[in-house]
């Protein structure tokens, strides 16, 4: 198991997700490796309880606090905070309620297009709102992305 | 991507206009070819091969430290 079936259970419980982060610039076509997922999730309560049991199997618990620190994986928890860095059985998954340069759930998802991947149709940045965000976000390892994104921008532009 | 639109972009990558973002990836160490191929691939098929190498880097990391006598 690895970390696709982390989002073929999200599709599958009916999730509102957007893929963003490295694995949104593998789908653009970057050949960057990425260890964890990172995703935008929609803050509403039912998507919380969708999120919360999709992710439950998998035995989410805080990858920035030390170890031993009481932790209750459940849709409270997801309603008390808007970033969580997790590890999982499938290895690291980052929820955020916000992405840098795009604002909430609502705009990173009308940032979005719908693509075929890991099994299931999920939605990830467009390139360019990507690139947005990957530059708002300004640390070394987003700016290092951008040389072969904007790179496979311009040579979609028509 | 239609076939044109492909053939366009991977001209333009091959080929990176003076001045162009492309031809700064290119002077700052990005294999543009290599984004040739990535765009030949859907992005099921992108995600498929990243989760091989990683299982494939999964397997070997460290090996060389633990060769070591």
């Amino acid at each position: 198991m690895s970390l696709d079936t982390a989002v073929q259970a999200l599709v599958d419980a009916g999730a509102e997700f957007v893929i963003i982060g490295g694995w949104s610039a593998i789908l653009h076509g970057s050949r960057l490796m990425t260890d964890d997922l990172d995703i935008c999730f929609s803050r509403s309560r039912e998507n919380l309880r969708c999120l919360a049991r999709a992710l439950a199997p998998f035995h989410p618990r805080l990858r920035d606090v030390p170890e031993g620190l009481p932790f209750v994986w459940d849709d409270t928890t997801l309603r008390n905070g808007t970033i969580f860095t997790l590890d999982t059985d499938l290895g690291g998954i980052d929820l955020l309620a916000e992405v840098s340069g795009l604002g909430t759930f609502d705009d990173v998802k009308a940032a979005s297009i719908a693509v075929e991947a890991f099994g299931r149709p999920v939605w990830t940045l467009d390139l360019r709102s990507l690139i947005k965000a990957k530059r708002a976000a300004g640390r070394e390892k987003d700016l290092r992305a951008l040389p072969e994104l904007e790179s496979l921008l311009e040579a979609e532009e028509p | 991507m239609t076939p044109e639109e492909f053939k366009r972009a991977a001209e333009r990558l091959r080929n990176p206009a003076p001045g162009s973002r492309m031809e700064a990836a290119k002077k700052y160490g990005i294999d543009l070819t290599l984004l040739i191929s990535q765009l030949r691939l859907t992005p099921a098929e992108r995600v498929a091969r990243m989760l091989e190498a990683e299982q494939v880097a999964g397997r070997v990391r460290g090996a060389a430290r633990r060769r070591r006598p």
